[in-house]
């Protein structure tokens, strides 16, 4: 569903990304984890199309997404880390706006449905002004789902959710993997990519370290195999020695 | 505690001081800094130094001041610091709130720092606006005459003795909301007074000046006489005196007169700063607020939308349906208009035209009303004209306002032609309709003018609809292209840099915008006048205007079509995250 070959990012001569390649098969879905400034979103915003990457290839749904960029684009989805939705419509006029776009003609059985799914159908005419972070989140949610994609990216999908709202997140992410969309989640929450990714994918400095299933890497980077956690892991790999540089856990000062 | 903030103040303006002068490393920056400095100096700063201009300005233009004279500009100063300060206790309704940034608000607010502490920080605050205002208006004044200094001295003065004033009376307002009185009732409280006194002034001209007459308002002369009899007696006197006094300074014709003008106005001024500290208002909780709504706004400004900026955004009502299916432009011209504001509601519309109709019909039936259809007929030509070069400036709903959401447009499954088409219609839409309306009334008008004319100026409003639609859209066109290729010189709104380079860059545009509209144009206008001699002898020149405009319209159309292809492949080579690093 997704393949990527030598994608390269450079801004000026700054490597962002390099020669990273992976595929994706529909129903699995992908942890992109790394520390800051390892090329994560510049890696998923290359592959939305938003921004050209240098060099490479990258194909969504068999459409490469330079020369059939529009193709690409019908079959996918993203979520950024930070809802971004246009402060004079309200959630309705959203989703038929990208309605629109998508050109998804039964829309308002689909809306209704997921505004009913990610619990804000009570806020069908609120402007985004009136909305919490968490709803803006759902709204932007159920904005890119609206045309049923095939590909999903999430950038930390959880930023801002609470309790109930990151289950539904996960929920809704596990739901789509068996609906057979292939999706790539970014996120810092390791937790997470532990609990709903089938692999994990790290990278550092713009470098693909590690690719594979969650055994697969920790037979990788660990003496003896499935005793360590993916954050331990994620320690060894993205450490300059490979040593864990895990940061010891301070005791908690009792008074 | 003081020291701490002083150093915030101190560092905050340093380091921007500094970043400004690093940028100007960038060509764009230096550019603009060369040519807004160029600007500032011929506007302002040349009268200051020219050798010619050095002691009290330009000798040609100086106005002579007569004591007669001063004293009406102090009469006028006062009572325009009156209607000032009499605002200030009409129209806030808000509880008393120093405006603190969101980052002073969370370091600021919970540190160890008295109440006291905090109205100091935000009054020194103050004074980098006040001062900066202050050799503004300075520079302005000054032309007119007088020392610099004495000028600069004498607006920090009034500036600040202001700034003082409004935070006292924030304050005040506060108070009396805390002891229950409302805002309703403090505004008729205040009203009463203004009335109460504006009746002891009037009781006392009644009784103690001559009865007004015609003569008393012949001319400006007259005028100014009266006013200055009823203003420097009686009540007026003492209920002007304090704001003269703080006028006094900055009218000061020599050092003398502005050393003896200053220590009542500086009294005054310590008065307020003892009633400000002394205040003992609770304003954190109302700061808070206000800080968050600053930051709303910095953010919506920064996001390019200015209307989202100025007051809550409501949901309103589509212009059309939009079907889910159909041309994908279409999309964003809806998106765009929704966009629009509360000022362009189809009801307005729909208001406009009947008001059209309605002055139409009354002008066109009213046969002797000739002249004032002329009248009418070249306020409409200037309206047009006006909404030519001001219309594509002031209605920025496409690009320029949607370009911090470009990450979200290259998401959309459209080419990049449909984007740019889609974002640039709705302003040319607006101003369509707008320009429309207006050749409408023109129409209207044209029936009261002498019937020769009658034909000729209907084949003008005939072209002239024709024209003007695909001229706004190539004066759309520029700066939407011009925000494209040079993204961080536009003001996008996520860029709203200030300051002399700002302003440099701002001119540097205006110029390049008018020299590619010149361009484009020229291909149309040879056709208009290739079409209009040929056929003005063949058919008369109220066919051959409309025939004229239509072949410079066709020429336009297509310019705006290769222009919309460009735009749109100027977008798909925009590299979003090239912008970001900038």
């Amino acid at each position: 569903m997704v393949q990527v070959e030598a994608l390269t990012k450079l801004y000026g001569e700054f490597t962002a990304v390099s020669e990273l390649s992976f595929s994706l098969q529909p129903g699995e879905v992908l942890g992109l984890v790394g520390p800051n400034g390892a090329g994560k979103t510049t890696t998923l915003r290359c592959l939305a199309g938003i921004i050209p990457p240098t060099r490479g290839s990258i194909r969504v749904a068999g459409c490469d997404i330079i020369h059939d960029a529009i193709g690409a684009k019908r079959q996918l989805a993203f979520f950024t880390d930070e809802p971004r939705l246009f402060d004079y419509l309200t959630v309705w006029q959203h989703l038929n706006f990208v309605a629109r776009i998508y050109q998804v003609p039964d829309y308002e059985k689909i809306g209704r449905e997921l505004l009913e799914e990610l619990e804000i159908a009570n806020k069908r005419d609120a402007m985004p002004g009136e909305l919490s972070r968490g709803m803006k989140q759902k709204l932007a949610i159920a904005c890119g789902l609206l045309h049923s994609p095939k590909v999903i990216y999430f950038d930390e999908p959880l930023t801002g959710l609470d309790p109930l709202g990151i289950r539904r997140m996960k929920d809704s992410i596990l739901k789509r993997a068996r609906g057979g969309a292939a999706i790539i989640i970014s996120s810092h929450l390791l937790h997470l990519v532990e609990e709903i990714c089938s692999r994990v994918l790290i990278l550092k400095n713009g470098q693909k370290i590690a690719d594979g299933t969650l055994v697969e890497i920790t037979r990788k980077f660990s003496e003896q195999a499935g005793d360590t956690s993916l954050e331990e892991i994620f320690f060894r790999a993205t450490s300059e020695t490979g040593a864990s540089v895990a940061p010891p856990v301070l005791p908690l000062e009792r008074k | 505690m003081i020291p701490a903030l002083f150093y915030l103040q101190w560092q905050s303006f340093r380091n921007r001081l500094v970043t400004r002068f690093k940028r100007l490393k960038q060509p764009k920056y230096l550019f603009g800094a060369i040519v807004g400095g160029l600007y500032v100096y011929f506007y302002f700063f040349r009268y200051l130094f020219h050798q010619g201009y050095a002691n009290g300005g330009r000798a040609a233009v100086k106005l002579s001041v007569s004591p007669e004279h001063l004293l009406l500009f102090e009469l006028g100063g006062a009572l325009a610091l009156f209607l000032i300060v009499l605002l200030a206790w009409i129209i806030p309704r808000e509880r008393a709130a120093l405006t603190f940034t969101e980052a002073e608000v969370a370091f600021l607010f919970p540190a160890p720092i008295t109440r006291r502490n905090l109205i100091h920080y935000k009054l020194v605050r103050s004074q980098l606006r006040i001062v900066f205002s202050a050799l503004i208006f300075s520079l302005i004044s000054r032309r007119f005459g007088g020392n610099f200094w004495v000028h600069a001295l004498g607006w920090w003065l009034i500036l600040s003795t202001l700034n003082l004033h409004f935070l006292g009376a924030s304050f005040a307002r506060t108070l009396m909301l805390d002891r229950g009185i409302s805002n309703w009732l403090r505004r008729l409280l205040v009203l009463g007074l203004a009335a109460a006194m504006v009746a002891s002034v009037w009781l006392w001209a009644k009784q103690t000046l001559p009865a007004l007459n015609s003569a008393d308002i012949a001319n400006l002369d007259s005028i100014l006489d009266y006013a200055q009899r009823l203003l420097t007696a009686g009540p007026a006197l003492y209920l002007l005196y304090p704001f003269r006094l703080v006028v006094r300074p900055l009218l000061a014709p020599d050092t003398a007169a502005l050393f003896s003008a200053l220590p009542p106005v500086l009294l005054i001024f310590l008065l307020h700063y003892l009633w400000v500290i002394y205040s003992d208002v609770a304003f954190e909780e109302a700061s808070v607020e206000a800080s968050q709504k600053l930051a709303t706004r910095i953010a919506a400004v920064r996001a390019g939308n200015w209307q989202a900026a100025g007051k809550k955004q409501k949901a309103r009502r589509p212009w059309f349906k939009l079907s889910p299916t159909g041309p994908l432009p279409t999309a964003l011209l809806w998106k765009n208009l929704l966009g629009i504001g509360q000022a362009f509601s189809p009801r307005l519309w729909i208001v406009l035209i009947l008001v059209v109709v309605v002055a139409g019909f009354s002008l066109a039936n009213g046969g002797h009303n000739q002249n004032l259809s002329s009248v009418a007929a070249v306020i409409i030509a200037f309206a047009l004209s006006y909404s030519l070069l001001l219309g594509p400036q002031l209605l920025r709903l496409d690009f320029r306002r949607d370009l911090p959401q470009a990450d979200v447009l290259k998401t959309f499954p459209m080419r990049g032609w449909q984007i740019a088409l889609g974002e640039i219609l709705a302003p040319v839409v607006v101003l369509m309709a707008f320009q429309w309306l207006l050749l409408l009334v023109g129409a209207g008008l044209i029936f009261c003018l002498p019937g020769k004319y009658e034909a000729l100026a209907l084949a003008i409003a005939t072209g002239a609809a024709m024209l003007l639609p695909v001229l706004d859209f190539l004066l759309l066109l520029i700066p939407n292209a011009a925000v494209l290729l040079f993204p961080s010189w536009i003001q996008t709104g996520k860029d709203s840099s200030r300051g002399i380079e700002a302003t440099g860059q701002r001119l540097i545009f205006a110029l390049g915008q008018m020299l590619a509209l010149l361009l484009a144009l020229v291909p149309a206008a040879v056709a208009f006048i290739g079409v209009f001699f040929l056929l003005k002898f063949a058919l008369g020149p109220a066919a051959a205007v409309p025939l004229a405009s239509l072949a410079a319209t066709v020429i336009l159309a297509a310019e705006s079509g290769l222009g919309v292809m460009l735009l749109g492949k100027l977008f798909e080579r925009f590299d979003v995250s090239e912008e970001h690093t900038s």
